[in-house]
């Protein structure tokens, strides 16, 4: 069952990308960006639109991706965060919220409603490693997702700028004290996230395909992701993301691994059907809140009198 | 947000109800009427949501779930059994409650976002178990044939008669919103909500709280709920999706999350906006969602609370102080001699630091308790052990010849133990007068009481407070919203608030920092006297000029360790006190 | 108010004499066009709208057609308001409906209550079996095309071991009860059921459960999206089995996201395949949709724009009111590009389906198999 567990990586290293982006933005503002998984969608689409004027393979067409990716992020903050930055952050949650419904109509008007496809990142043939033979694009998902990662965190810890957009995450005021300009530092912030999600969008848009209504779903997984890998922790949301996609990909497969199971218990059709493991999901996700009121990797915060 | 003052009717209210009342006389085909009733069924479901999510300010993302379980009561009870209206109804308003009762333990003490998580959870395992259990829910096709509202043997025809009830009935779920929070309570959720320390520092059990908003939530929902399956007269798994709980926080942020117009409004302009856009064809949606997005930059508190704004800066009302109540006669306890507090072999440690160690002092009763000690020596940590709000590792805390160590903060501030803070904890959208007054339903919490309601119980409150502000001088200040006041006036306020409760201790945290001299000097006076009126007072202070002539009793922290203690003379002398400092010399 | 006693004698004499002041239509009826345009069923009611498009502006001479598109979008409550202001703006002679089952079962009882016929392409079954006489459905409703389903696989493959994946929406739901029941009349039991969300986008799961179960047949009842899923996934995988899929692989939109050799074996049951072009009608219907839509038609595109014919036909010999049109509706037999149609006396105007099947090297596919008047209705 490598295929599966490949399958599940990829799957999550993509969803990785999303929450990343959605902590980012967390970090930097306080606010819950809504339309994040619509930037998926937004970044499958761009892959699509691209694709159809360079026939060029997915690996080619990904700088073009994060380039409009990132400029769609700046324009998504100039309307959903900064008429709204004094403000309560519901209040970006809802401008989001609305970005999210144009973004999403406006790929059914541009689009249609049927379903695309994106190309591969490389041939979408084949790989065969010791007998077992794998979807070439499954791995080079991760290999990408994880270049990305490690290219966001390499951006974070080692350059100038990355130092500005954490001090900014951290302290707005004494980062503006200390002569950071705040309001870049977070309209770039804006176009990170974009273009992570979008890169997620073109990874995602081969295998799964894109659609107008795709967002939902995965704003939803990201937020899971984010929330029990710990609030505004950045290795929290990959750990999350990676451990939502296992679950999603191996829990229905549990008899088949374990050919016991289903000899010892019956009906396992209806146990293990991706309903159920979508409900234990969320089953485990209240156990760990109930246990880890602060999430995976999150500090334990005292209340500050 | 504006505080609520005029309680009366004014006229934008008045015309608004009016334009309610006429909408479906001018536009009254059976299309016009129906998108009406709709727009009737979510502002009762947003009034509702306005409690968990505007009044206690928990992101609950239940509210859809709530409905969409009413909306199965009624609609298999109907389809199944048959039973009517006057049967469904308060099943599909029970369902809802006991199911946020049941979530509630688990839940409704996470924070912020884990709550929120937890909430969706709940929310999508009732999806799938909708969509899943196809025997008794018909699965994903849902059922059809829900019957009608019937009342009273009628049958109510859909139309005018429908809306006209819908909205009834949104009549009387605003009305008991409105009856439930212009009181003290509506304070409580104000503090709950703003800042939960304040809250549980006079006394509000924020838990029982937010435990009484989500109930009121999810029963107003299961009404919402009822009525929209006996409107559309199927029943799907759609009223369970998430863009229905979507929907309900869009309207009630749009709106105004805490105002009973704003529900109103909000529901009425989400439902019918899509509706009137749609002459734009394909576009409809794009407009419909550039529109929210032009209403939530241009109104962001919310379209009531822009109202408001408006109001107060071009059409100010001068707001009348409420007058003083006769001086209060509270005469002197009887309590059990002995020290009033007593913290013994007290430690705390976070993340491995002893934050402090075997920490034991005693104070009686009339006494001014000065503690010193340097920075990050601890001194807070213990008030914050004091009131409960960290809980010690070892060691025990008596108050009054009462063990409170493990007590919940609400509860030790409802026993007599107030305090002030040193970066003050105020509602700063809030009056100085209402902060006070608010302290006056954590005294007299009990459950979700008609005295906490009624107007009388908040008009009382507001006069005992404003001679509170009057004994601290800040009366003329007593309508100002306390974010403006300066940093010395805040702190009255929080003095005044403090002794809203009456207390028989009081911990001040620092009260001299940021005072000059001459509001130093004031402030001395004000202590002392009400120390020879019977108050205890505990202060956290750096500043000895101020404390010396104050303090009866002293004794200084440092690194967690009590390392003196004596009267003001015994520690100005003691050698450990001076070394402390010294060591790391303070700037009052 | 004084100005309706104004205008509603003005309204009365416009319409006395509005047959003297419009003489060059012969009839002018309305048809207001109520399918899901946005959501996640924008792409079947995107096809059903144009086939309804096409057949007005096919529409027999002297037929003056009105076809305003009101979007449903997903949620009932939307589709009945759709309806309701289809009903108070167009005065509708008939309505064409969304293909969503639940909207449906609620504007059913409004349909009734205004008196006009509904064309619709859904596959619900529940909806004709309410004693509605005004709903009519130009597309095998799920219990025929799931015999079609079955006895394809069953008597011309000759399975026995059956996997079954089906969808947990109304589609997958209803026609997964449909093909256990007629698996049963044959003796059968699924060797093993797979049930997937509409979120599900990963199948190598159901592809390792499928293949631990070791069945001789794949049957998917699943959408279009999951289809192509589906079929990549179970080629990549080396699955190695026939596929027989629900109607969603017909549409040409799911199969342009496979490769054709990711195609080969793989057959599905539907009510037509335009794209194939098997008759020289039908040819026509094909370049005239991709001329005016610039797209490939399916079979909603189809049925749709065969009731509508049927119903504009109706016009034509005299049918005026709402209940002439649902009376020849219900009482004549129309022969239409995909099949013959006439009403079972419930509404279902749809008897027959087709298999159809990939070679692996087109995305065009053949009629295997035709399944001619199943129900027995056309012969009665």
């Amino acid at each position: 069952m490598l295929q599966a567990l490949i399958n599940a990586l990829a799957l999550g290293s993509a969803y990785a990308l999303l929450a990343l982006g959605f902590v980012l933005i967390v970090n930097a503002t306080r606010a819950v960006n809504f339309a994040q998984g619509d930037m998926v969608m937004a970044g499958g689409y761009v892959a699509v639109a691209l694709a159809a004027v360079l026939p060029v393979p997915g690996v080619a067409l990904l700088p073009g991706v994060i380039v409009l990716m990132i400029v769609l992020g700046l324009v998504f903050s100039l309307f959903a965060y900064f008429p709204l930055k004094s403000r309560p952050p519901v209040s970006v949650f809802i401008s989001t919220i609305a970005l999210g419904i144009i973004f999403q109509n406006t790929a059914n008007v541009v689009f249609g409603g049927a379903p695309r496809g994106a190309p591969p990142l490389f041939s979408g043939g084949l790989l065969t490693v010791g007998g077992v033979s794998l979807s070439e694009q499954s791995a080079a998902v991760i290999v990408v997702a994880a270049l990305l990662i490690a290219g966001q965190w390499w951006l974070f810890a080692r350059t100038a700028l990355g130092r500005q957009l954490r001090a900014t995450a951290q302290d707005r005021q004494m980062a503006e004290a200390i002569g950071v300009r705040v309001n870049g530092m977070i309209a770039f912030t804006f176009g990170l996230a974009a273009a992570l999600a979008g890169a997620a969008g073109l990874l995602l848009a081969n295998t799964f395909f894109v659609s107008p209504t795709d967002g939902t779903n995965y704003i939803i997984k990201a937020y899971i992701a984010v929330t029990i890998g710990g609030w505004g922790s950045l290795p929290g949301a990959v750990a999350g993301a990676l451990l939502i996609a296992l679950f999603e990909v191996l829990y229905p497969l549990l008899p088949t691994l374990l050919p016991l199971l289903d000899r010892w218990i019956p009906a396992t059709d209806t146990l293990f059907s991706q309903t159920m493991a979508t409900i234990l999901l969320y089953i485990a996700v209240l156990l760990i809140l109930f246990f880890r009121p602060q999430g995976l990797f999150g500090e334990v915060v005292q209340r500050r009198a | 947000m504006m505080p609520v003052l005029r309680t009366g009717l004014n006229a934008p209210l008045l015309a608004g109800v009016a334009l309610l009342v006429a909408w479906p006389f001018v536009f009254g085909s059976s299309y016009d009427l129906r998108v009406f009733t709709l727009a009737g069924i979510f502002a009762i479901l947003v009034l509702g949501y306005q409690f968990i999510f505007g009044h206690a300010g928990a992101l609950a993302l239940t509210q859809g779930t709530f409905f969409g379980l009413g909306a199965y009561v009624t609609g298999l009870l109907g389809i199944n059994l048959g039973w009517g209206f006057g049967l469904t109804l308060p099943l599909s308003v029970l369902g809802p409650l006991l199911l946020a009762l049941l979530v509630a333990v688990p839940v409704l003490r996470l924070e912020a976002h884990y709550f929120a998580l937890a909430t969706l959870g709940i929310s999508q395992v009732m999806l799938l178990i909708a969509i899943s259990w196809e025997s008794l829910t018909g699965g994903a096709n849902g059922l059809p044939g829900v019957p009608g509202v019937i009342i009273f043997g009628e049958a109510l025809p859909r139309g005018l008669p429908l809306a006209a009830f819908v909205w009834a009935l949104v009549a009387l779920a605003a009305f008991a919103s409105w009856q439930i929070t212009r009181g003290l309570l509506g304070r409580a959720f104000t503090v709950m909500r703003e800042n939960e320390i304040a809250a549980v520092s006079i006394g509000i059990d924020i838990w029982r709280l937010r435990l009484v908003a989500f109930l009121l939530s999810a029963g107003y929902a299961g009404v919402a709920g009822a009525l929209y399956v006996h409107t559309v007269r199927v029943i799907s798994p759609d009223v369970l999706e998430f863009h229905v709980m979507v929907a309900v926080i869009t309207m009630a942020v749009v709106g105004g999350r805490t105002r009973v117009a704003g529900a109103i409004l909000g529901a009425f302009l989400l439902v019918h906006l899509p509706e009137w856009f749609r002459f734009l064809g394909q576009f409809y949606l794009i407009a419909y969602g550039a529109i929210l997005l032009g209403m939530i930059i241009a109104a962001p508190y919310g379209l009531i609370g822009a109202a408001e704004r408006f109001r107060a800066q071009w059409f100010p009302e001068p707001i009348p102080l409420p007058p003083l109540p006769a001086a209060s006669t509270r005469g002197a306890e009887t309590l059990p001699s002995g020290p009033l507090l007593e913290v013994k072999s007290l430690a705390i440690a976070f993340g491995g630091v002893h934050a402090l160690e075997e920490v034991s002092l005693s104070i009686e009763r009339g006494e001014i308790f000065g503690l010193i000690g340097p920075n990050g020596s601890g001194k807070t940590t213990l008030i914050n052990c004091i009131t409960g709000i960290y809980a010690p590792a070892s060691g025990g805390i008596v108050f009054g010849g009462r063990d409170i160590t493990r007590l919940a903060p609400f509860e030790i501030a409802r026993l007599g133990v107030a305090r002030t803070f040193q970066n003050i904890n105020l509602v700063d959208d809030m009056t100085a007068l209402d902060n006070v007054a608010a302290a006056y339903a954590g005294r007299r919490w009990a459950g979700i009481s008609p005295e906490l309601m009624r107007a009388r119980g908040l008009d009382l409150a507001r006069q005992q407070a404003m001679r509170l502000l009057e004994q601290l001088d800040v009366g003329p200040l007593a309508m100002q919203p306390c974010g403006g006041l300066a940093y010395g006036l805040k702190r009255r306020v929080e003095i005044a608030r403090a002794l809203a409760l009456e207390p028989r201790l009081l911990l001040l945290d620092e009260p001299a920092a940021g005072l000059n001299q001459t509001e130093q000097a004031d402030l001395a006076v004000r202590l002392r006297k009400l120390s020879e009126r019977g108050l205890t007072l505990l202060v956290i202070e750096h500043n000895m000029p101020f404390l010396m002539p104050l303090a009866t009793r002293m004794a200084c922290l440092d690194y967690g360790r009590m390392i003196a203690a004596g009267s003001p003379g015994q520690i100005r002398a003691d050698s450990r006190v001076i070394e402390a400092y010294l060591g790391a010399p303070e700037v009052a | 108010m004084p100005l309706r006693f104004v205008v509603a004698p003005v309204g009365v004499l416009i319409l006395l004499f509005a047959p003297l002041l419009t003489p060059a239509y012969a009839a002018e009826v309305s048809v207001p066009v109520l399918v899901p345009v946005t959501g996640v069923f924008a792409l079947e009611g995107g096809a059903q709208r144009n086939g309804a498009l096409l057949a007005m502006r096919h529409a027999p001479k002297d037929v003056h057609v009105r076809g305003e598109v009101y979007d449903t979008a997903v949620a009932p409550d939307v589709g009945v308001q759709a309806l309701e202001r289809a009903i108070s703006r167009d005065k509708p002679t008939a309505v064409v409906g969304s293909m969503i089952g639940v909207q449906l079962l609620a504007m059913l009882p409004i349909l009734q209550e205004a008196k006009i016929p509904m064309l619709t392409t859904s596959g619900t079954a529940r909806i004709t079996e309410l004693n509605n006489p005004w709903i009519f459905r130009f597309f095998p409703a799920d219990p025929l095309a799931k015999e079609v389903h079955v006895r394809y696989v069953v008597e011309e493959l000759k399975k026995r071991r059956i996997a079954l994946v089906y969808q947990t929406t109304a589609y997958g739901q209803s026609g997964r009860a449909e093909i256990v029941e007629r698996l049963k009349r044959h003796n059968l039991e699924p060797v093993m059921q797979e049930a997937l969300e509409i979120t599900t986008r990963d199948m190598s799961p159901t592809i390792g459960k499928i293949r631990a179960a070791n069945p001789d047949v794949v049957m998917l009842h699943i959408h279009s999206q999951p289809t192509a899923l589906f079929v990549r996934a179970a080629a990549q995988a080396g699955l190695g089995l026939p596929i027989v899929a629900g109607s969603a692989i017909h549409q040409p939109t799911t199969v342009s996201l496979v490769e054709p050799a990711e195609l080969t074996g793989v057959c599905g049951e539907t009510n037509a395949s335009p794209i194939s072009g098997e008759t020289p009608e039908m040819r026509s219907f094909l370049d005239q949709y991709r001329k005016e839509f610039g797209s490939e038609p399916d079979g909603f595109a189809v049925g749709q724009y065969d009731g509508l014919m049927m119903m504009l036909g109706a016009v034509a010999k005299g049918a005026r009111t709402p209940a002439e049109v649902q009376k020849a509706l219900a009482s004549s037999t129309y022969a239409g590009l995909a099949m013959t149609y006439k009403s079972d006396g419930k509404g279902n105007m749809a008897h027959s389906a087709v298999i159809i099947c990939y070679d692996g090297k087109s995305r065009i596919p053949r009629v295997a198999k035709r399944y001619e008047n199943v129900t027995g209705v056309l012969s009665r």
